[in-house]
């Protein structure tokens, strides 16, 4: 998957790849669900939700009723920053901060 | 040799204009193992490849409509490949275990890279090898400072072929193999005018992290000399916007916000973030985790079968334009400490 075009590298993204190679310490499903939950915790603070779509793209939505449908966690971002008309970027020093002392 | 998994290795020959591209491959292609090789080759050029499956490729770009530059899919190669695959299942040519792709030297890798590993049927009968770059010691100043593809595929390199150096002043290549390890610590040195060509350490081995070369010992051994200094002088203007970077982080990482934190990552400087390379110690896995991406474009990770080293730290390159070690270092390790309540019912 392309990070930045959001366009399809096959049928799963990297992110996705080494989850069977993992032992099954986790289900596919629990890991997209956690996937989900580490994402949300970016997202929220910037007023939008991410949920697992179908067990097969995700969901993210906005405060005002705004939403896209994305095929995977890479896409999830170029959407986000659509929604909110603003760069989510994880070197800027307040998120940073704020992850710090979360 | 044909990989264990049954695809097919491709390995991508670049690096600039008169690096010595084409006098590398004649070198390669005359070593027993090279027999079952098919040649995709831009153009034929004056040095000629007596070989038998050479074939020409046009350099036709197709750039998706919402794409960057780096994940374009290169038309031409997706045919020539296409077509070689489907020749060889109907017995017309040779059956070949490895291609190699010889790039212009005004080749962008990422594109090519891009082709490999996003085309549905490319991506399952074939997987990318070792990228191989050379770079021409005598002008290498000019070739990075001319042309940003330059910078580009000594970053997308595996190893790094140093040619012409018995041409060149004395020290000088010494400069030139300091500064490469700089811009790209995460491939290998190899110097084509002093040593035999070796085909497996050139085409295949495992993925290095770190370590450099053999030849990038001996030549910092041997020290750069006044000379030397001279030409990483000259060296150093056209490459000082370009850093790399290792980070080594102590504790087993979470690969869900590994892989959250470097999506967000390439989305917003994916430009700037010519290489990453590295070796992961990942939580509920006893193997590390290998990751290798060249701008936009990430491979699927690879579980390796055991630690190359008993150091189990996770160990990552980045090649960057621009970005501040401290803050991705921070930003990575903030990331990394991301945690959720344990999900139930899954």
């Amino acid at each position: 998957m392309c990070g930045l075009c959001g366009v399809f590298l096959g049928e799963s993204h990297w992110t996705d790849v080494a989850v069977g190679a993992l032992g099954g310490a986790r289900t596919r499903r629990h890991e997209r669900l956690h996937r989900v939950a580490l994402a949300n915790r970016i997202l929220k603070l910037y007023g939008l939700k991410l949920s697992d779509w179908q067990g097969s793209a995700y969901l993210l939505g906005s405060q005002t009723g705004q939403t896209a449908i994305v095929p995977s966690v890479a896409a999830v971002w170029p959407a986000a920053e659509r929604l909110r008309k603003q760069s989510i970027d994880p070197l800027d020093a307040r998120l940073i901060e704020v992850l710090e002392q979360d | 040799m044909a990989s264990s998994n049954n695809l097919t290795p491709v390995n991508v020959l670049t690096g600039f204009l008169g690096s010595g591209k084409t006098t590398l491959l004649q070198r390669l292609l005359r070593s027993p193992r090279m027999g079952r090789t098919a040649v995709l080759i831009n153009e034929f050029g004056e040095i000629g490849l007596d070989h038998l499956l050479v074939q020409q490729v046009d350099e036709s770009v197709v750039l998706l409509r919402s794409g960057c530059i780096c994940c374009s899919i290169r038309d031409d190669l997706k045919s020539a490949l296409r077509g070689l695959l489907s020749r060889r299942e109907r017995g017309e040519i040779p059956a070949f275990d490895r291609i190699v792709i010889e790039t212009t030297g005004l080749a962008d890798p990422g594109p090519i890279l891009y082709t490999l590993l996003s085309e549905p049927v490319i991506r399952h009968h074939f997987q990318l090898g070792n990228v191989i770059t050379t770079v021409d010691v005598v002008n290498a100043g000019l070739h990075l400072s001319r042309n940003r593809e330059g910078i580009k595929q000594v970053a997308a390199a595996d190893r790094l072929v140093l040619t012409k150096s018995d041409l060149a002043e004395p020290g000088r290549t010494a400069a030139v193999s300091e500064e490469l390890t700089r811009l790209n610590p995460s491939a290998r040195l190899w110097d084509a005018a002093q040593e035999p060509v070796d085909a497996d350490f050139l085409l295949d081995g495992l993925p290095s992290a770190s370590a450099p070369g053999p030849a990038c010992y001996r030549l910092q051994n041997e020290g750069a000399g006044a000379r030397g200094a001279d030409a990483a002088k000259e060296l150093r203007p056209h490459t000082e916007s370009v850093s790399s970077m290792s980070l080594i982080l102590d504790r087993p990482m979470d690969w869900t916000a590994f892989g959250i934190w470097l999506s967000l990552l390439l989305n917003r400087h994916g430009d700037d973030v010519l290489r990453v390379k590295g070796i992961l110690c990942v939580e509920g896995s006893d193997t590390p985790v290998f990751i290798n991406g060249v701008q936009h474009i990430v491979h699927p990770p690879q579980h390796l079968e055991r630690w190359p080293t008993p150091d189990h730290r996770s160990r990552i390159v980045f090649i960057t334009r621009g970005l501040d070690e401290r803050r991705l270092r921070r930003s990575l390790e903030a990331f990394c400490k991301l945690r959720v309540a344990e999900l139930s019912g899954a």
